[in-house]
């Protein structure tokens, strides 16, 4: 721009612009100023007739169908890793990594000594899976059908994000495929061939991991889920990801 | 001034002494464990029908005072571990009251079918049994 043509512009300095455009400035302010001030003042009046909501789904408020689920019955979980070895036969899973583990606590008890508490964890396959959100080549998604966050080992690109965002570390890099790779309840090497529940699920010799459809309200996932006096819980819940793996001690 | 320093570093040499020397000390002298009377100290595990499951003598004969006639050899054989080679060494017949179910009752102790880990110690309790204590950290991966 040639330097003449600039001196011939009008300057935009605020002392020469119209009162009409400085109004509108300010009216703009005022409005963004005004809808979060209405929110703040409205927060802080108490709503009624609202009850606080658990982690399961209302019945009938489940996206998918069939919508898969696991219930971990966890205070029978005995670490005896049948599970783990029926999972790494039936989808090949390198010894470093690993589609689902058992991980430990322990809690005192009365008396003195503690007791032990076995945690299976797998991937959630959750309803707002983080995993799939940070995916830069869409290779992990979540099957609009079944709800199983599912992996396309060609278009991943071993970035790992989806590793970094997963909340419950299920995700795994693997060397040979040059992919992450993950639980899908075993829908390539089981579901999809007519099988109705996943390896893990069939090898637990302490019925501690059910499989279901939780759309259909026969399935025992939906009857462990919808049991009275129950408790049933997820694992961090704070994560906001809805997982669709449960756990229960009934 | 010189004196009231040396006597808190005395005091203090005095102190840290006698704290080491006590936390190097038992809480309470135990009575040695004596494997003629109380039974093999190292525990037994089996591996089937699942792993892995811990048996302590300690737990039974000293701490909870059984005999050796209380189970031997009338549910289980000396020889350690040859339960597990039984057809019927299952949950479910200890249920009926074989083997450890015997006691494992809800009566006499607790029921076969409650407190799962006290003996299933599980996989990765028993590469922790097997490593000592200083694979814990080994332990806690996958």
């Amino acid at each position: 721009m040639k330097i003449e043509e600039l001196e011939k512009m009008k300057p935009e300095s605020p002392d020469v612009l119209p009162s009409k455009e400085r109004r509108s400035l300010l009216k703009i302010g005022l409005a963004v100023t005004g809808v979060y001030l209405g929110g703040t003042v409205l927060s802080l009046t108490s709503a009624k007739n609202v009850m606080a909501e658990g982690v399961v789904p209302k019945v009938g408020k489940y996206p998918y169908s069939p919508h898969y689920t696991m219930v971990i019955r966890e205070r029978f979980c005995i670490d005896c890793e049948l599970c783990k070895e029926a999972c790494v036969e039936t989808n090949h899973v390198p010894p470093y990594g690993f589609r689902t583990t058992i991980l430990e606590k322990r809690r005192d008890i009365v008396g003195g000594g503690y007791e032990t508490i076995f945690m299976p964890v797998l991937c959630n396959h959750c309803n707002r899976p983080p995993c799939v959100r940070v995916c830069p080549t869409t290779a992990t998604w979540k099957d609009e059908k079944t709800g199983i966050v599912v992996m396309k080992e060609s278009r991943c690109i071993g970035c790992k994000t989806c590793m970094t965002a997963c909340p419950y570390n299920a995700r795994y890099f693997d060397e040979e495929t040059r992919a992450v790779d993950k639980c899908n309840f075993c829908y390539d090497t089981r579901l999809s061939k007519g099988e109705m529940t996943t390896a893990c699920s069939e090898a637990c010799p302490a019925d501690v991991r059910v499989f279901g459809d939780l759309s259909d309200n026969t399935s025992r996932v939906f009857e462990l889920l919808h049991a009275p006096e129950t408790i049933v819980w997820v694992l961090r819940p704070e994560a906001g990801a809805l997982p669709n793996v449960f756990y229960t001690n009934a | 001034m010189k004196k009231i320093v040396t006597i808190i570093i005395l005091g203090l040499a005095i102190f840290s002494f006698v704290a080491i020397s006590a936390s190097n000390q038992p809480a309470e002298e135990q009575e040695p464990y004596d494997e003629d009377t109380y039974g093999p100290e190292a525990p037994i595990v089996w591996t089937k029908p699942v792993k892995a499951v811990v048996f302590n003598h300690k737990t039974h004969t000293m701490d909870q005072e059984m005999d050796c006639e209380s189970c031997h050899d009338d549910l289980f054989q000396m020889e350690a571990g040859v339960a597990q080679e039984e057809e019927d060494f299952t949950m479910e017949s200890l249920y009926d009251g074989n083997y450890c179910g015997a006691c494992h009752d809800g009566d006499t102790a607790f029921a076969s079918n409650t407190r799962c880990t006290s003996c299933h110690i599980g996989v990765r309790g028993h590469a922790r049994l097997l490593g000592g204590e200083s694979s814990e950290a080994q332990g806690a991966g996958h």
